[in-house]
């Protein structure tokens, strides 16, 4: 009971100082909303590909910028390589052990592409394809959701648990619910961190382990419901992992069902109604800095947490960006050009850019200069 | 010795005695229980018990040879390094004496060398200890070490725009090195193609050229490719895969200046052919593969001559002026000169489709080979002095260094490392293992197919009519002492029957090897040990491979199910050999004799005709059924601990 009181004190106390400071500087920013910084980029200009562009296949799963600057996008119907401006095909005929790409990762060091695809993982490797099968190798299974490298080591997340392939001594190690606290097999994403890879389970939450200790360490959904957060920024929003995403410290999940963020010490959710989040059903999550891009079912989101950016189309199919900065109503822009297709399902993104990998074609995104210089329609 | 053969006498009959008091047919049974043999023909005690590797040739102590492996000459010419692998020594000779000057102990086989623009350090890789070697050129003592990937055989030094670097090829791990000479630290490790055996730097240090021994892995009915494998030196990157159609067996490469190309000596190999069209010229042949540094163009030119071939093609290098390039032909016993600028002016009249099928003309060497200059047994790896003037010539099984005037093509003279070791019937087999000229028209030694005794991961078209598609895997002949009977058959009792005349008359096409000769070629053969394994270095396994060795031992299912005898893996593959030497049928579709595991992990292809190309694919996709032992109960947690432990084998 005293706690409860102390608790309404502080309430009202905080809701108190609002109320005194809070309204003018409200109206300040409604007046002068577009000339506040954002803590990303926001983008001006949507360059979008499909069929008739050079792409085979209308679905995209995922998209990548690799470190020589060439773009890598996994499609529906084999692997695309961007060079000069123009689309080459990488399909089964060259080896690829399934037409339809799920995933990429890219080895730095060697400039090798491992490609995770409906049946396989292949490493695309200065144009040779080696594939690798849950019947020739010890991949656990063949249907790939994510990879990961973390130093030697290949993380490859499959619908029958986490294999680690140790690229120095080719030794495959398995890892689900038969020698894990993971309650299902079926392992949609990894993330390294430092030291440290993120694993996400559809239904099982997100698993950490310790490069170091060699321990798991398990991150659940706090009140085990699949279909509501009855408890706020208390772990994970839900048990049920589409991906993770870790960059600067900070692990980004997203569930169908919200998303939350984790920097280590603390945990923050999100809801579609309680939050700018444009859609509780996530495909994807991008984290670049200290920033996520969220790749839902209706567009997506940019974020760090606080100030909110959603790009996505109106009833009418225009393009939208929703502005939604702490305190300020959402600020509402409309966009000569929109995505290619609200349906996101992959997502890469650094300063400079973005791209958009979507149910119907690929997105580029242009980035304003600066805020100011956005050159759209402002509407509230 | 008479005495403890009395005493396991008297023991066995005590045990007959009691056993047949027992029952009368218990030993029968005994043994076509545990053998797993319906007719007990081919059965012994001995298939069973008192088997020991610590008797085999391979596991006794035997005479080590000054065999000269890869060379090095200091910048000024004066000096020549040449590893001793055989010896863990590398020695230091001068090259206008030829003289030996010093000889230093390397541990760990010394077999690749590299010297910095300086010549003040030298490189040497370790084969057997998976480092790289820093030796000071001064005193020739070790000044640093790194470790690097499995089986290290050759190494190049290089400057690029971010410093001097070297790169490894790593023969068993598949994959190169690159590394930073200050520090001495690996900045990477890309893969390469299979068994990287060489490597060359393009003469502006951008580039890196790996050759691969073996072909990749891929189903055997395809016609196999092996690689050369280009990366940046600076960055460590991959940066081309140039595959070489039907051919293998690269162990040189060297970059023509001036001319942008990089030459690969390789062995044509027609595998999918039946065996017997040797006599046709249709199994084997030397070639040199042209890659087009820019391009990545490949043409492959060939080496023989129409009824005269020159097996085995090995080291491989280039004057300074790329007018000339040098080739060594192991099972030939000669070094091939060809004239570069003759060949450039071949292919600068040659239409696509016609630089395309060159490979196939074995009319066409007269054109750019020029001659052929005599050595001893098996030259290996070439050197050329800094003038271009000096060839070196490192005559492995002699034991020498042959030095000659590459201006005029005369004999200087030898550098002496040894005698030979003629007296040695071990060197003697070798010698007998890798010359061509047991073979018809010289196409071929056992070591074309039989690299350093190990296997080239082929499967070959044995059908004896000559009409037939019967491919059979090539098999190790390492760790094989004992192991007898041979064959996938299993017919052949002994080496000497395997190798004798039935094989001249079916695959050589010659008469037989003399039986003094293949008394020796049989001890060689015999002498070779399993190739190294995966291990931890002080022999322990790892937990993976501790719950992979007892299923591998495991008389029952996690269930507890009782697994029959006779579907237990070390039922038929019972140590020390892993292999009882029986035949039995593991659903491939006959009865195949069971091969010893040693050394099991790196001879893919597997099964009688190479259909699984991994370990993993004979129980996914071969024996699914517990045809080949009691599997189906496994988990892929359980399949992948069963595989690694096999490799450690």
């Amino acid at each position: 009971m005293k706690t409860m009181l102390n608790s309404l004190t502080l309430a009202t106390g905080i809701a108190l100082l609002f109320s005194l400071s809070g309204t003018p500087d409200v109206r300040a920013a409604e007046t002068a909303t577009n000339d506040l910084p954002l803590p990303f980029p926001l983008i001006e200009r949507f360059e979008n590909f499909h069929v008739q562009d050079g792409m085979p296949t209308h679905k995209v799963h995922c998209v990548l910028r690799a470190s020589d600057d060439k773009l890598w996008v996994g499609t529906y119907d084999g692997a695309l390589v961007r060079e000069d401006g123009k689309f080459r095909r990488i399909g089964v005929e060259d080896g690829l052990s399934h037409k339809m790409v799920l995933c990429m990762v890219e080895d730095k060091r060697t400039g090798d592409m491992w490609i995770g695809t409906m049946r396989g993982l292949n490493r695309y490797s200065a144009g040779r394809v080696t594939t690798y099968l849950q019947t020739d190798s010890g991949l656990p299974n063949n249907v790939i959701y994510g990879l990961g490298i973390v130093d030697d080591t290949l993380w490859v997340a499959t619908a029958a648990g986490l294999g680690v392939l140790n690229l120095k001594t080719g030794e495959w190690t398995i890892y689900d619910h038969t020698n894990t606290t993971m309650h299902e097999p079926w392992v949609y994403s990894v993330a390294g961190a430092n030291g440290r890879v993120f694993v996400g389970v559809w239904g099982s939450g997100i698993l950490e382990y310790d490069l170091t200790r060699k321990i798991f360490t398990e991150y659940r959904d706090p009140d085990r419901d699949f279909h509501f957060e009855l408890v706020h920024d208390a772990g994970p929003i839900n048990d049920v992992t589409s991906w993770v995403a870790w960059d600067e410290g900070i692990l980004w999940q997203s569930t169908y069902f919200g998303m939350s963020r984790y920097d280590g010490s603390r945990w923050r959710t999100w809801e579609e109604k309680k939050s700018p989040l444009v859609s509780n059903f996530i495909n994807f999550i991008w984290a670049h800095g200290r920033v996520a891009w969220v790749g839902t079912d209706r567009g997506v989101s940019v974020t760090d947490g606080d100030t909110w950016v959603t790009y996505r189309a109106n009833e009418n199919g225009e393009g939208l960006a929703e502005i939604t900065r702490p305190g300020q109503p959402v600020e509402t822009r409309t966009m000569a050009t929109k995505l290619p297709n609200d349906f996101v399902l992959g997502i890469w993104a650094d300063d400079q850019e973005a791209w958009f990998a979507t149910s119907d074609g690929l997105g580029h995104a242009n980035f304003a200069a600066s805020p100011k210089s956005a050159k759209v329609a402002t509407a509230k | 010795m008479k005495k403890r053969a009395f005493i396991l006498l008297l023991i066995l009959v005590c045990f007959a005695s009691v056993a047949l008091w027992l029952r009368q047919n218990y030993w029968i049974d005994h043994m076509r229980q545990m053998s797993g043999q319906k007719s007990l023909a081919n059965v012994s005690c001995f298939n069973c018990h008192l088997v020991s590797t610590a008797k085999l040739r391979w596991a006794q102590p035997r005479p080590h040879h000054d065999a000269p492996a890869g060379m090095a000459i200091s910048p000024d010419g004066k000096k020549i390094y040449i590893a001793l692998d055989d010896r863990d020594e590398v020695a230091e000779a001068d090259t206008t004496s030829r003289q030996v000057l010093r000889r230093v102990k390397v541990a760990g086989r010394p077999f690749g060398l590299a010297i910095d623009a300086a010549g003040k350090n030298l490189f040497v890789t370790c084969r057997n200890t998976d480092r790289l070697a820093v030796l000071d050129t001064q005193t020739l003592q070790e000044t640093g070490s790194i470790a690097v990937g499995m089986a290290p055989v050759a190494v190049a030094f290089c400057r690029t725009a971010a410093g001097d670097r070297l790169v490894v090829a790593n023969s068993m791990s598949d994959d190169i090195s690159v590394l930073s000479v200050s520090p001495l630290q690996e900045l990477g490790r890309p893969s390469a193609g299979r068994e990287p055996f060489a490597v060359a730097i393009t003469p502006d240090g951008t580039r890196a050229f790996v050759a691969n021994r073996m072909v990749r892995l891929v189903s055997v009915k395809t016609i196999p490719t092996s690689e050369v494998t280009e990366i940046d030196p600076m960055t460590a990157r991959t940066v081309r895969r140039e595959a070489l159609e039907s051919a293998h067996q690269s162990e040189g490469i060297c970059a023509v200046p001036s001319r942008s190309w990089m030459l690969t000596p390789l062995v044509k190999v027609r595998n999918l052919v039946p065996i017997t069209q040797v006599a046709n010229g249709w199994v084997m042949s030397s070639g040199l593969a042209i890659t087009d540094v820019k391009s990545g163009n490949v043409i492959q030119m060939p080496l023989d001559e129409a009824n005269n071939y020159f097996a085995d093609p090995s080291g491989v290098v280039v004057d300074s002026s790329g007018h000339r390039a040098f080739v060594a032909s192991g099972g030939g016993d000669v070094v091939t000169v060809v004239d570069l600028d003759r060949m450039a002016a071949w292919l600068d009249k040659a239409d696509p489709t016609t630089k395309q099928e060159a490979i196939y003309d074995m009319s066409l060497s007269p054109a750019y080979v020029t001659a052929r200059i005599p050595t001893q047994r098996n030259p290996h790896q070439l050197t050329l002095s800094p003038d271009g003037g000096t060839l070196f010539v490192a005559e492995r099984l002699a034991d020498s260094v042959l030095v000659v005037d590459a201006n005029n093509l005369t004999e200087k003279g030898r550098i002496i490392l040894g005698d030979g070791g003629l007296n040695d019937p071990i060197r003697r087999g070798e010698r007998v293992f890798t010359k061509a000229a047991y073979t018809f028209q010289h196409q071929f030694s056992c070591r074309s197919c039989h690299p350093d005794g190990h296997v080239d991961g082929l499967s070959y078209d044995f059908d004896t009519s000559g009409i037939g598609d019967n491919l059979l895997d090539n098999r190790s002949l390492l760790g094989v002492a004992g192991t007898e009977p041979f064959k996938w058959n299993g017919k052949n009792a002994s080496l000497e029957i395997q190798c004798g005349p039935r094989f001249a008359k079916v695959l050589m096409r010659t008469d037989p090897i003399p039986q003094k000769e293949l008394l020796d070629l049989t001890t060689f053969i015999k002498s070779q040990p399993p190739q190294r394994v995966t291990r931890n270095e002080d022999g322990t396994l790892t937990p993976s491979q501790e719950r992979g060795k007892a299923i591998f031992f495991a008389t029952k299912t996690k269930n507890g199910t009782e697994i029959p005898h006779e579907k237990r893996c070390a039922s038929c593959h019972r140590p020390p050999l892993y292999s009882v030497r029986l035949s039995f049928d593991v659903g491939t579709g006959g009865t195949f004799d069971t091969p010893h595991l040693l050394g099991v992990a790196n001879t893919a292809p597997y099964l009688h005709d190479g259909r699984a190309l991994s370990l993993e694919e004979i129980w996914t996709l071969y024996s699914t059924n517990d045809s080949h032992g009691v599997t189906s109960y496994m988990n892929k947690i359980q399949l992948n601990d069963l595989v690694e432990f096999l490799k450690t084998l």
